[in-house]
């Protein structure tokens, strides 16, 4: 089951996206229901799906388990699907009951390929989110909370 | 009965099997493995491995079994490999899914598509060296390509026996893109050279995305003929994309139909990779040949965009000179992780989809080159 | 045959440099005509075809208000009291996963959503290290009132 473009459009990932490019994500992004203390990724995995929140929270815990938690709406979890190096460099843990979006690595390979500008507006904003979380993986700490 | 069982049990796999067949079941899984546990190519590597499980079950000779022997049925969906059905097939989905803009933006870029098809032409001359017949030199050369459709095309038309190894090497290659390329793109470039920034591409308008496949068909057809059934398919799949009055057609070209041609493809290819084929010296051969001749178009597309920045106000940076072996997208994403590397706000991947998409058109030129002079 | 004298034997020079100009030529040309396209169009069209551009309406999240309510559920406070003596035994500021790995170990019924909850009312609160701590000035001050 894909999403409909409406739920797309409200996510911040997707916001300044036109009509005819959130069509072409919509078939690839699949909601997905998660139970509590349902693991979504493991750390040191291949990343192969990446997930965008609807509801729900849910922690991210990196190395030396260091942690933040996530519970907006449209918080992104396994940026590592789409980014080096391609495998989870956190485990993401479902601590209530959500629901998440979908999609698969290789579907976004796809989309790069057949719309390179839309695949490119979204790895930069993936990009800031990864910037922002780069301190969770390095060591160089600052309160936040997403 | 004792009779009758010994005879069954004389012609079961284990006591047909050989050495041979059991490096090849390894080999078969190993595929499968970097498949499925490393992710390189999985929609190609599982198909070809599990083919190879396939090819390398021993079985009774003349039984109708073995993808070589006719009326079976391996042989029968084998004929699209070796009749060069599936390649062009492959090309009318891709063409289906890419988008030519980033090229069209910025057409200049191209030449680095050109650039990498070297890679082709010197493996032809080593593999001529080494004593390989040109039929077979200009099949092997083409792995430089990194394009296993039209690796296989080429190597269906002159060199049949060859299919096995040369596929395997190129799917091989391609999949190992993140492996191979980032150690050359680094080598040949300094950090000043990989922070370089490209400029924002233009906007491209549906009319000239609907003239370009027409246009490139003419032109490109009509310079190489012989390219008709790869990039006659390949423009076309781009009309029926973006076009938009046959969204339906698109579509099945982009999904069901490249997916349904990748599985048989993928599978009976595997399953061609015979021991008896297989295993021998001359494949050995191909897969250093290969590797070298993927080794050369890396590096000649990085130093080829180097020498453009001679010439060109706006500079380019150099390791988008290295997507313009095929292998589409994913070495564009290899420019885009080893540019990433440097400097994270750096988006190159945008702009190194122009010289992969070109690298498609280049080694299905470079392809019908080789074909058309090994016909002569 | 072997070598150069292989090469030369089967004109393999003469093939290489001829492919890769055909090869090169086929692409300038179509990068030279490639790049005329939008020009004859532009022409076509007698003016300059204008692109739209993309709106870039940020729509702001509809984000969950962050909860420091300080009427905390009566299960919550329950579960608190024994999450607080699990903080103590671990020490703070503490990692996250292990008070969940902790709570789990000892039996507490649905620790995910009870540390959920204590995130929510501020119970817990992060430090500036990735690690976490128990806000006990919003324990003194619920307590107080």
């Amino acid at each position: 089951m894909s999403t409909d473009i409406q739920t797309l459009k409200s996510l911040d990932l997707f916001a300044g996206l036109n009509f005819g490019e959130l069509e072409q994500i919509a078939p690839l992004m699949h909601p997905m229901k998660v139970t509590e203390g349902e693991v979504l990724t493991r750390k040191g995995e291949i990343a192969s799906t990446f997930f965008i929140i609807l509801s729900g929270n849910f922690m991210l815990s990196f190395n030396e388990e260091r942690s933040f938690t996530l519970h907006n709406k449209g918080n992104i979890i396994g940026l590592s699907t789409v980014v080096s190096p391609f495998r989870y460099t956190a485990t993401a843990v479902a601590l209530t009951d959500g629901l998440v979006l979908f999609m698969q690595g290789q579907e976004f390979l796809r989309l790069v390929q057949s719309n390179s500008a839309l695949g490119d507006k979204i790895m930069r904003k993936i990009n800031e989110i990864v910037l922002e979380r780069m301190p969770y993986m390095t060591g160089t700490w600052e309160k936040r909370r997403y | 009965m004792e009779n009758l069982l010994i005879e069954f049990l004389s012609n079961t796999g284990f006591a047909l099997a050989d050495y041979r067949n059991i490096i090849m079941i390894l080999v078969g899984i190993t595929i499968i493995y970097l498949g499925v546990a490393k992710q390189y190519e999985p929609l190609l590597l599982v198909p070809i491995g599990f083919g190879m499980l396939i090819g390398n079950i021993p079985v009774i000779k003349d039984f109708g079994l073995g993808i070589y022997e006719s009326g079976s049925f391996l042989n029968y969906v084998y004929y699209g490999v070796t009749h060069d059905i599936y390649p062009p097939l492959i090309f009318l989905g891709i063409g289906a899914l890419t988008d030519f803009s980033t090229m069209l933006a910025r057409p200049v870029l191209m030449l680095l598509g050109a650039a990498a098809q070297i890679g082709i032409f010197t493996t032809f001359l080593g593999a001529l060296a080494i004593g390989f017949p040109p039929n077979e030199a200009a099949s092997i050369g083409i792995i430089g390509g990194a394009d296993g459709p039209t690796a296989i095309f080429l190597t269906a038309m002159l060199a049949p026996r060859l299919i096995g190894p040369i596929a395997v090497a190129a799917y091989s290659y391609m999949a190992l893109v993140p492996v191979i390329q980032p150690p050359i793109m680094r080598l040949l470039t300094t950090r000043k050279e990989r922070l370089i920034r490209m400029e924002e591409p233009r906007e491209v308008s549906k009319k000239e995305k609907i003239i370009f496949p027409i246009v490139g068909f003419l032109l490109c057809c009509f310079l190489a003929p012989a390219a008709l059934p790869l990039l006659g398919m390949l423009f076309f799949g781009n009309l029926l994309k973006e076009c938009v009055v046959v969204e339906r057609l698109a579509k099945t070209a982009r999904t069901s139909l490249i997916d349904i041609v990748t599985i048989l493809l993928g599978v009976t290819v595997g399953a061609s990779t015979q021991a008896d084929v297989f295993l021998t010296r001359q494949s050995i051969g191909i897969f250093a040949l290969g590797a070298f001749s993927f080794a050369i178009a890396t590096a000649a597309g990085v130093i080829f965009a180097k020498i453009m920045n001679l010439f060109l106000r706006k500079k380019i940076n150099p390791l988008i000179g290295a997507a313009g072996v095929s292998a589409v997208p994913n070495s564009a994403r290899v420019v885009q992780m080893v540019g990433q590397k440097e400097d994270p706000t750096n988006f190159l991947l945008m702009h190194a989809m122009a010289p992969n998409i070109s690298g498609v058109i280049g080694s299905a030129i470079a392809a019908a080159i080789l074909w058309s002079f090994m016909s002569l | 045959m072997f070598g150069f004298e292989a090469i030369i034997a089967h004109d393999g020079l003469g093939i290489s440099v001829i492919g890769i100009s055909i090869v090169f030529v086929s692409l300038i040309l179509l990068s030279f005509a490639v790049s005329r396209i939008h020009k004859l169009i532009e022409l076509w069209d007698k003016k300059y075809t204008s692109y739209q551009r993309v709106k870039k309406t940020q729509q702001k999240d509809q984000k969950t208000p962050s909860v420091s309510d300080l009427a905390i559920p009566q299960d919550v406070q329950r579960a608190s009291r024994q999450f607080k003596l699990l903080i103590e035994w671990i020490g703070e500021p503490f990692p996250l996963p292990k008070l969940l790995d902790l709570s789990g170990k000892c039996g507490l019924s649905r620790p995910h959503s009870t540390v959920n909850e204590l995130l929510k009312c501020e119970l817990i609160i992060p430090d500036e290290n990735g690690y976490y701590v128990w806000n006990k000035q919003l324990e003194e001050k619920r307590s107080s009132t």
